[in-house]
């Protein structure tokens, strides 16, 4: 059992993370990402490894400062008007783990996305988890991976822009 | 659109170096093709690698059509519709797995893996004639099944030319590379696939995969982030790489190689050079190409180099990466794109792996280069609706099409030829 503030610690860094990503302050978005970070949303539900099927984002960092770069620099007919995006999260359990080169927590949450473009509103429900490296008062984030209840349905997904 | 000069009167939607907007927003048009051209030429079902033992089987849609694909315990491969022939209740939910009979959960009438009604509940119910009706009630088998090197394709018309003959030796070249690329000369399907929808016409992704004047245009700002990337010294990803790929100049563009062939068929020549080509996996793979197929064959096999080989009226093979992609009409204004991925036996599994992150980077809804296509085919289907100008433009290299250059839009027109040939026919 941790303790009470470092689980509100952690809250509240999520909760950070996800205003970041909807007020689009994405530069300071990816820069909670550790260098060797792994971002993933798989295709399959339950997927076991990115490695041997398809995936919806499986991303490094320099893969996501790409994607990023694009979103900032120029309107990609995409983006084009941006989409507006809320990340809610719910559900928080944060758990502490030990792992080579030391301690390291895990955090889970429910995940509600809810985007706004083109006179369209689609709305996803997922579960989020990290890994988090203590990085003086805050962290970094090691590891994400974003599960969507739909994940593999039949009639796809049309685009995202905007990461989870 | 009406009867008496109807099918004269689609043809006519295709003229010399235009089409009408008609033919990408028209629900009629759009029903008419589905009878004239989806329910008549063979469309890809499938792979043999999906059916390996008997009882093996997988859905799939065929013409919009829901079908199941099953190897029956003779060994031979059966289609036939998911559809219960007591009270039409779908047979089989799942995309695939291995059955000894498909049971009906509405009734539980119950079908062999080759269609033929196993047995039905209370089966004396029925009346006097049951017996001599049983044969009659297997599932509704698909017209024609076929294969091609493994390729599965089925026809809602039980009369045509065979599917060899359909596909064409061009055609049948892709499909023959993809597999000979494998240094046990064997492929199978895996990773599970893509889908991408779109809110517009199945034609406009057509176009598009032959359309080589705009992916230095349209995708301009994934290619300008893939420009700013710094990779500290490290060599880069293939998925960046691909992201970047699309980034040659018009001129190189308009320099590539383009062929049309006759029933709609095209392809275009291959631009993942350094994706695929310069690194130590690739050396190691040509090493075992060579051990298999010696040095001559080995680097034939490995200069073949297509991009996209367009299979009228909706498939696209890449041999050179060993992708597919099928395209699912869905309505006149709603179109998926599946893709899918084949694993070369034999070669070094990291290749299998490469293929995973390309097709993420390309075919997943969250790809930063093709969600620009198909966002873009979104607002010509929308702004077609409406404006003064009845007709699309195609006539760019309409005076030279026996010398095309790399941004001819001779194989639209070649596509869009092959239609109005289905339409009035």
């Amino acid at each position: 059992m941790i303790a009470l503030e470092q689980w509100l610690r952690v809250q509240q860094f999520l909760f950070h993370e996800a205003r970041l990503l909807d007020e689009r302050r994405l530069q300071e978005w990816l820069a909670l990402y550790a260098d060797d970070a792994e971002y993933w949303v798989p295709y399959a539900w339950e997927q076991q490894s990115p490695q041997d099927h398809v995936s919806l984002f499986y991303e490094t960092k320099s893969l996501l400062s790409m994607r990023i770069d694009r979103l900032e620099r120029e309107l990609s007919p995409l983006d084009s008007p941006m989409a507006r995006v809320n990340h809610y999260l719910t559900n928080v359990q944060v758990d502490a783990v030990t792992v080579e080169g030391g301690a390291e927590l895990t955090a889970r949450a429910h995940l509600l996305f809810v985007e706004h473009r083109r006179e369209e509103q689609r709305w996803f429900a997922g579960r989020s988890s990290w890994r988090l490296r203590p990085r003086g008062e805050g962290f970094l984030i090691a590891a994400k991976r974003v599960d969507l209840l739909n994940a593999d349905q039949d009639q796809g997904h049309l685009r995202f822009a905007v990461p989870f | 659109m009406r009867e008496e000069n109807g099918s004269k009167a689609y043809a006519e939607l295709v003229g010399r170096g235009r089409v009408h907007r008609r033919f990408y927003t028209d629900p009629e048009v759009f029903a008419e093709e589905q009878a004239r051209i989806f329910r008549r030429v063979w469309l890809w079902l499938g792979h043999d690698s999906q059916l390996r033992q008997p009882g093996d089987f997988f859905t799939a849609r065929l013409a919009g059509e829901r079908v199941i694909v099953a190897r029956h315990t003779d060994g031979a491969i059966h289609a036939f519709h998911n559809r219960c022939t007591h009270r039409g209740a779908e047979v089989c939910p799942a995309a695939a797995g291995n059955a000894r009979n498909f049971v009906c959960p509405y009734h539980a009438w119950t079908y062999r893996t080759d269609g033929s009604l196993a047995s039905v509940p209370l089966d004396q119910g029925y009346g006097a004639d049951w017996r001599s009706r049983v044969a009659g009630l297997g599932l509704e088998p698909v017209a024609r099944v076929s294969s091609y090197r493994g390729f599965l394709f089925g026809s809602h018309a039980a009369q045509g030319e065979s599917l060899e003959t359909y596909l064409g030796p061009q055609v049948r070249a892709a499909f023959d590379n993809l597999v000979e690329r494998a240094p046990d000369g064997e492929v199978e399907l895996a990773g599970g696939k893509t889908v991408q929808r779109y809110r517009g016409n199945w034609k406009l992704q057509l176009e598009n995969s032959i359309d080589l004047l705009h992916p230095r245009i349209l995708h301009r700002s994934a290619i300008d982030a893939a420009d700013r990337v710094d990779h500290g010294g490290q060599p880069p990803s293939i998925e960046w790489d691909i992201v970047k790929s699309n980034g040659l100049t018009l001129r190189e563009w308009d320099g590539m190689q383009i062929a049309a062939m006759p029933g709609g068929h095209c392809w275009m020549a291959g631009f993942l050079t350094k994706a695929i080509d310069e690194n130590a996996l690739q050396a190691r793979y040509r090493k075992m190409m060579v051990e298999r197929y010696g040095e001559e064959r080995a680097s034939q096999i490995l200069a073949f180099n297509r991009h996209n080989t367009i299979v009228y009226p909706n498939l696209f093979v890449n041999s050179r990466v060993a992708q597919i992609r099928v395209l699912q009409p869905v309505s006149v204004d709603c179109t998926e794109q599946h893709g899918y991925i084949f694993r070369l036996k034999g070669a070094p599994e990291e290749m299998f792996e490469a293929s995973v992150r390309m097709v993420n980077t390309n075919n997943s809804p969250s790809s930063i280069v093709t969600s620009d296509d198909h966002e873009i085919f979104e607002r010509i289907q929308q702004s077609l609706a409406g404006g003064r100008h009845e007709w699309v433009d195609l006539s760019r290299g309409l005076e030279h099409e026996d010398t095309p250059e790399g941004t001819n839009e001779l194989p639209m027109r070649n596509q869009h030829r092959a239609w109005a040939q289905y339409m009035q026919a």
